[in-house]
């Protein structure tokens, strides 16, 4: 009981303490909407609320009915129920139980249950079930203004002053496009208003948007689950930014997006638009039964809806009903039953129907593009093809003098042999290999040597059948056969205890039978996969006689005289039993065919032939020499790239969109018993909300489900959107919980805000543009965000804009920014994915190989990250605190880590931009000035500028000592122009980069 | 009270001090709770838990289900039924997969002899010849079992209690509730097996996930590479004296900035950019093995000499656990074993046998084990039908979520002892059933934390990690 006791006592001094932070509170009498409801509703409605398998002692208290009929009289709080089990020291009786684990009331909470019972128990809605109505607001006076600073007068709290005009500009600029401004824009003398216009007709506009929803809507361009398989949803992420910036109203927007298809004569983009509701994750995972899949999907669609038009946690009722807020898990279904019945049957991958075939208008471009960085390199790579002939005509003549005492390629490795089994191994003096004594199931041997060679391009293994073989075949195990089921290459230094894996791309062999079945014995290329179900065998081979087989290593070892090389066989087939017994290991310091086939390398050739060879050796001996000469190999490799980019763009000039398409012949639609989508309770019908906004009538589409919620009288459309837009110019929403404008959800900060912007949305037809135009030419909008002290003690969240909004901007932006301030941003518009620079590794890591991310090259490279491939079950690692795209987040995440410090300090996309704008500013009379106005829209004070200097001729001072770091630093590819000093370059490469981590730089100030 | 332990009163200051704005509302609600939990620990034991036996985990993931048929569970009866249709009465009308809903289930008894080992006289199969020797360090858990057959829901729900993606996986709550014992290093590190098949199960990264927790509770993936981290390293050409220039720079400039501006933020980043300095040192130091001494390589086996192996994360753990890192998982793929099991399913036991064995071998004698709970296991077993033609040794075993056996060791864990049992097939759960969320209970519970008083307020509820149906900590299991 002491226990109890001590916890209210202690939560009640948490209270009282806080309470004398002085946070501003505006008193007056409790209403219910705004002070009870919510405190019914966290305490009470778990036991006692809408849901009635949860529901306790037959009370309830979400209606007025249930609450007077047993624990409240009305105007008598000593005579009511309710106040004794709030007020009582008694566990037993107390409220709530102490077992619900809910906080206990606070002193100041119990006392408005009183002052409420005494004034008579008024009842209400909830306030965001009730229409929004606008208070007048004086003629030629700002309305947002007119209503923010009622408030501040009431809380006795002074309005900032208006921010500076460059940190002004900055914060617009950003809130609009999601780029800051160039040095021009903040030199220009533009009026506020000409500048937001200008921002808002910019194109950039329509991509800073479709970020927003794009994240919402959940968009990727992979599945999610499983194979995580491509998909080619991209042109409705286009769709998304031509209407954003030809001001499509949003009515309009919502209803292409949920029932384009359904539109009489419904154009192509129309289709296209109804994408929307397919951008859930798909599961093809082998298991899985696809009707599970579908019934998910339906949900998704309504949840999302839930999430990001009405602010409701819809979500919630998918197994039972809603326990804070008026939705029955029928209202639930009914909804599911718009999206029931799309022509889909729940598969994944490239059998996601129904599609929509679409040629889009960007593609062209991104051809082009294509085309143009293939046409730069095609010359290059074939000019590195000319200069390599002198040097290879030399190189053949060395060679041909070299190898006239005969050609020896391969060379036997000799060394220490291990078994892990048990088998006994032994070279002999020709260096073949032989086992004996114990025969194990499965085996893996290793070889360790010493190389001899500076470097190994490739592996060579011979096997041999021997009389003491069974049958005189490969091995000693039952059939004679031998299977080598994986090999491993590893290089380890004399006395140290760590290895590193060495990476082979290619495996032929003399005989290597294609197989029926991916997962059995044959192809040599198994050995290379770590799966013991494949792997080479001779098995079928005409002759019993000796085989070979080439491993080609991914990129030339070079190997120091203290390395030792490790050659693994892992022997570990299903069948066993099959341990190879004799064989000879050898490997080459030749590159390109040498390692590509199991016959005469071409040295050995060239050894044969007196005089000079043929057309077709001379051939082979040039694609060889080309592998070694830098210069062609780099040139070869870049080309290769740029092809493939081409083919990929070119592949994208049709695909085939997932859309929504009714079916035929509707499904019925069957409330899921506690959510599970094979347990059907009662067939419903479609319609809306009965408690909040009610939809009926019969044949309802989704048609009638987008009117509906656009239609002007839902209570919840309006404001929720609105207070996304707010949340894009604020970072925060005037409902702080956007995605719950339920009874848990927090009450708008400014509630008549929110309603007149919510009236002004419909009445001026969903006019998204306005609506931004409104916000962010109120002087709210303008403030300086410094905090004073007496600011943070009295409104630290700013809850009543006495100041501007300061936080940091989401991380796509700042990689935009960087790109943009460095003049590096590729501005053009759609078009199909692209891959900025990213880790290496990455993907492979997750997938084991699977995938693999190549950086876009060429102007492909600096697009905009809305462009950037979104792989769903990794997303592109220079981002952080992104929407996670799996389901719809509205919401801002926003943490401070020090990964995002090393990935604003080590990425190669802020290390380039960092470059570029070393390279634009030097030479300049004041280049840090430049820098700062750059990336700060402003002026380095003198304080800062001694410091920003100390470090730049720190930097100076150490690159002019060390020119070849300075190269490093700047890259392989020379940023360096005609007259350019590497120091300097380097070291303001340096302060460049210092200043893309100030805190200010990565902040909405 | 423990040194180590962060304390709830320090919790609650780490928590006002980096809290932001944004956040306050969830971060109130996480304080009201941490505040309650502190008026439990001063006065009231019925409130909150104070007591941890565990200081820290490591989570040795097996992704894919493992067999426990094949390596724990042994079912000699099963030979009588060898080729015969599995009882209705046993399969009890329990789903399958679309992979082999279509074909008879034919029982498939596993081909592997199992040994009694150590004085606890514990069964483990010939597949795992080191295991048997550790047995006696071991509480074999052999009644787990989830709703799940499936991967991708099966192994979110064994990790974050949920089987849709998007909450706190066990390593994010934890650090979340315990906060860090290191101050150069992540308080939840994940360590994946490098190799080179490519999984049918790839591993998602909301397996590690915050979902709604901030996300510096995520888990950090410690690679394999010349990067253990991602952009660890600082760019070619850039020495460390220049860096540290440019940080001093950054530091003066923001606190110039700070003094205008007021806002709090600023100082938290300049904690944050030390902190990447620090962690810069701190993470090469530890994933360089080098200055591990030769034995220790034998004791984890040749392939621990390989980095990104099983058996040298398994090292790595041990590394993490010895600085004090909260929560160390690790992922070894490639468990489904559809097919082939013979040397499919030993394949996997190879990598990972002697590792496992080693690293409690390993705690053990560092005195480490007695506060580090190792865990080792999947996201569901496998069934006791054949999948292809039962006798041949093409057959291998479909999902199966009504029962599998995990392993724990150290952190207050009883050792050498086995807990709860299945039917005699290895279908059902006969005994003392354990449901992944009594699991997760159970590990808090380790933890020192109450899995009901744990919460987190999102979307206006009140999330933990056991979830709104009742979960109960094994006790039994508990010394």
């Amino acid at each position: 009981m002491l226990g109890v006791q001590m916890q209210r006592l202690l939560c009640w001094l948490t209270v009282m303490f806080s309470g004398c932070m002085c946070a501003v509170t505006i008193a007056d009498e409790p209403q219910f909407s705004r002070d009870i409801l919510p405190l019914l509703s966290d305490r009470c409605f778990a036991c006692h609320g809408p849901d009635p398998s949860q529901r306790k002692a037959d009370l309830r208290l979400d209606t007025r009915e249930g609450a007077t009929a047993k624990v409240i009289v009305p105007g008598d709080a000593a005579g009511s129920e309710l106040m004794r089990r709030l007020t009582t020291l008694d566990a037993d009786l107390q409220m709530p139980p102490v077992e619900a684990h809910k906080p206990v009331l606070t002193a100041a909470e119990v006392q408005l249950f009183a002052d409420w019972i005494r004034a008579g128990a008024p009842w209400g809605r909830h306030w965001a079930f009730e229409r929004p109505l606008r208070v007048s607001i004086p003629e030629g006076r700002h309305p947002v203004d007119v209503l923010i600073e009622r408030q501040l007068e009431r809380a006795g709290l002074t309005a900032a002053a208006e921010a500076p005009a460059g940190v002004l500009l900055r914060r617009v600029s950003f809130d609009l496009t999601g780029l800051p401004p160039t040095p021009a824009e903040l030199a220009s003398d533009l009026t506020w208003n000409q500048h937001v216009d200008r921002l808002l007709a910019s194109p950039h506009y329509g991509e800073r948007m479709a970020m927003w929803w794009l994240d919402a809507a959940r968009y990727a361009d992979t599945d999610g689950f499983q194979a995580d398989a491509t998909r080619d949803n991209w042109p409705w992420r286009d769709w998304v930014v031509d209407a954003f910036n030809s001001n499509q109203s949003f009515a309009q927007f919502t209803v292409e997006q949920f029932a384009g298809d359904l539109l009489p004569n419904a154009s192509a983009e129309q289709r296209l638009a109804t994408c929307f509701h397919r951008n859930h994750m798909t599961n093809g995972e082998g298991g899985r039964d696809p009707e599970e899949s579908r019934v998910d999907y339906v949900l998704d669609r309504v949840n999302t809806m839930g999430t990001l038009y009405l602010g409701l946690t819809l979500n919630c009722s998918q197994c039972h009903s809603h326990k804070f807020d008026p939705i029955t898990q029928r209202d639930y279904y009914g909804l599911t039953a718009f999206f029931n019945s799309i022509d889909e049957d729940g598969r994944a991958g490239r059998s996601a129907k129904p599609y929509l075939a679409y040629e889009s208008r960007h593609v062209a471009r991104a051809v082009a593009e294509a085309e143009q960085l293939v046409a730069e390199r095609r010359p290059r790579e074939q000019q590195a093809r000319v200069a390599a002939e002198q040097p290879f005509a030399v190189w053949l003549e060395e060679q041909r003098a070299a190898l006239r005492g005969g050609a020896k390629s391969w060379h036997v490795l000799r060394g220490a042999l291990e078994s892990v089994e048990g088998t006994l191994l032994e070279q002999d003096a020709e260096g073949v290999i032989q086992a004996s004594g114990p025969n194990p199931r499965q085996d893996d041997y290793r070889l360790s040597a010493a190389v001899g060679l500076s470097r190994v391009t490739g592996i060579r293994l011979e096997v041999y059948p021997h009389a003491s073989h069974t049958r005189g075949g490969f091995s000693r195990g039952l059939s004679g056969e031998f299977i080598l089921t994986d090999i491993k290459v590893q290089v380890r230094q004399r006395d140290s205890s760590v290895v590193r894996d060495i990476s082979v791309s290619g495996a032929v062999a003399d005989f290597s039978p294609s197989q029926k079945e991916a997962r059995s014995y044959g192809d040599v290329r198994g050995v290379l996969d770590d799966d013991p179900r494949n792997g080479w065998t001779t098995r079928g081979a005409p002759a019993i006689v000796p085989h070979a087989a080439v491993f080609e290593l991914t990129t030339p070892l070079v190997i120091s005289a203290d390395e030792e090389l490790v050659f693994e066989m892992r022997q570990r087939s299903t069948d066993g039993d099959s341990n190879l017994g004799r064989f000879r290991v050898f490997v080459t310091d030749e590159a390109g065919p040498a390692v590509r086939s199991t016959g005469s390398t071409p040295c050995e050739l060239l050894a044969l032939v007196e005089g000079a060879p043929d057309e077709a050796l001379r051939g082979q001996l040039m694609e060889q020499f080309l592998e070694d000469f830098e210069p062609h190999r780099v040139a070869r490799k870049a080309l290769a790239v740029a092809e493939s980019q081409l083919r990929e763009v070119q592949a994208a000039k049709r695909v085939e969109v997932m859309v929504l398409a009714e079916k035929a012949e509707s499904r019925p639609t069957f409330i899921l018993e506690r959510g599970l989508w094979d347990r059907h309770g009662d067939e419903v019908q479609r319609g809306g909300l009965s408690e909040i906004a009610p939809l009926n009538g019969s044949g309802l589409t989704r048609l009638d489900l987008a009117r509906w919620l656009v239609s002007g009288e839902h209570p919840l459309t309006a404001r929720v959107l609105v207070n996304h837009l707010w949340q894009l110019c604020f970072g925060v929403g005037l409902v702080r919980t956007p995605e719950d404008f339920g009874v848990q959800g927090e009450r708008p900060d400014q509630a008549e805000l929110l309603d007149w912007l919510a009236v002004e949305c419909v009445e001026s037809g969903w006019d998204v543009k306005h609506l931004l135009r409104l916000i962010v030419t109120s002087a709210a909008y303008r403030r300086n965000s410094d905090v004073t002290s007496e600011q943070r003690e009295r409104d630290p969240d700013n809850r009543f804009y006495a100041r501007g909004a300061r936080f940091r901007l989401p991380s796509w932006m700042l990689r935009d920014a960087a790109l943009h301030a460095a003049g590096l941003l590729n501005p053009a518009l759609g078009g199909p994915p692209v891959r900025p620079w990213q880790p290496p590794g990455v993907w492979e890591e997750n997938f084991m190989g699977r995938f693999t991310w190549v950086p876009s090259e060429g102007a492909a490279r600096h697009r905009r990250t809305l462009y950037a491939f979104w792989r769903r079950s990794i997303a592109p690692t220079f981002l952080f605190d992104s929407a996670q795209r799996r389901v719809c987040e509205v919401r801002s995440i926003r943490t401070n880590t020090p990964l995002q410090a090393l990935t604003l300090l080590n990425d190669e996309n802020y290390l380039e931009a960092a470059r570029s704008l070393a390279v634009r500013v030097a030479g300049q009379s004041e280049p840090l000035q430049e820098l700062s106005l750059r990336l700060l829209s402003r002026r380095l004070r003198e304080s800062e500028r001694l410091v920003l200097q100390r470090e730049y001729d720190r930097a100076l001072g150490y690159y002019r000592g060390d020119a070849d770091a300075a190269k490093r630093f700047l890259g392989a590819e020379s940023v360096l122009s005609e007259g350019q000093e590497s120091a300097v370059l380097a070291a303001l490469t340096a302060t460049a980069s210092l200043l893309l981590n100030l805190d200010e730089a990565v902040t909405h100030e | 009270m423990s040194d180590n332990r962060l304390t709830v009163q320090q919790a609650v200051a780490r928590r006002a001090f980096l809290g932001n704005g944004l956040q306050s509302a969830a971060g109130l609600a996480a304080l009201a709770c941490l505040q309650r939990a502190a008026c439990g620990a001063s006065g009231s034991p019925a409130v909150g838990q104070s007591n941890p036996r565990a200081k820290r985990v490591i989570f040795l993931t097996q992704s894919g289900g493992p067999s426990q048929l094949e390596l724990f569970d042994n079912k000699p009866g099963l030979l009588k039924w060898a080729g015969r249709e599995l009882p209705d009465s046993v399969r009890r009308g329990q789903r399958l997969t679309t992979m082999t809903a279509g074909q008879k289930q034919l029982v498939m008894p596993s081909r592997v002899r199992f040994r009694r080992c150590g004085e606890s006289g514990a069964e483990i199969s010939e597949w795992l010849p080191h295991l048997q020797g550790v047995v006696d360090e071991l509480c074999l858990v052999r009644s787990l079992y989830t709703d799940e057959i499936n991967h991708a829901p099966a192994m979110t729900k064994f990790l974050t209690g949920h089987q849709l993606a998007g909450r706190p996986s066990m390593g994010a709550w934890t650090s979340y509730g315990l906060g860090s014992e290191n101050s150069s290093l992540p308080e939840y590190l994940v360590l994946i097996s490098k190799m080179q098949r490519p999984s049918d199960q790839p591993l998602y990264d909301h397996y590690w996930g915050s979902g709604f927790l901030p996300s510096r509770h995520q888990g950090v993936k410690l690679r394999n590479s010349r990067e253990p981290v991602l952009y660890l390293r600082d760019p070619d050409g850039l020495p460390r004296e220049l860096r540290r220039g440019m940080l001093d720079g950054l530091t003066e400039l923001n606190q110039q900035h700070l003094e205008q501006s007021g806002d709090p933020e600023i100082a938290a980043r300049i904690r944050q950019y030390e902190m990447a300095w620090r962690m810069q040192t701190s993470i090469p130091e530890l994933a360089d093995l080098s200055d591990e001494p030769e034995e220790v390589f034998e004791l984890y086996g040749p392939d621990s000499r390989r980095p990104g192996s099983y058996a040298a994360n398994c090292i790595l753990a041990r590394r993490l656990a010895e600085r004090g890192v909260r929560f160390v998982q690790l992922f070894h793929p490639d468990w489904d074993h559809h097919s082939r099991l013979p040397s499919w399913c030993t394949a996997r036991c190879r990598d990972t046998d002697q590792a496992s064995a080693a690293l409690v071998v390993d705690l053990k004698r560092r005195g480490l084990l007695e506060d580090t709970l190792v865990i080792w296991g999947g996201e569901f077993g496998r069934g006791v039908a054949g999948q292809g033609q039962w006798d041949s040794i093409e057959a291998g075993r479909d999902h199966h979520p009504r029962c599998f056996t995990m392993w724990l060791a150290g952190g207050g864990v009883k050792s050498g002892i086995s807990f709860g049992a299945t039917d005699d097939f290895s279908y059902n759960v006969a005994v003392d059933s354990v449901h992944v969320r009594d699991l997760h209970a159970t590990i808090l519970d380790l933890l020192g934390i109450d899995h009901e008083r744990l919460v987190y307020r999102h979307q206006g509820l009140d999330f933990r990690l056991t979830g709104v149906e009742s979960a109960k900590v094994i006790k039994a299991i508990i010394q």
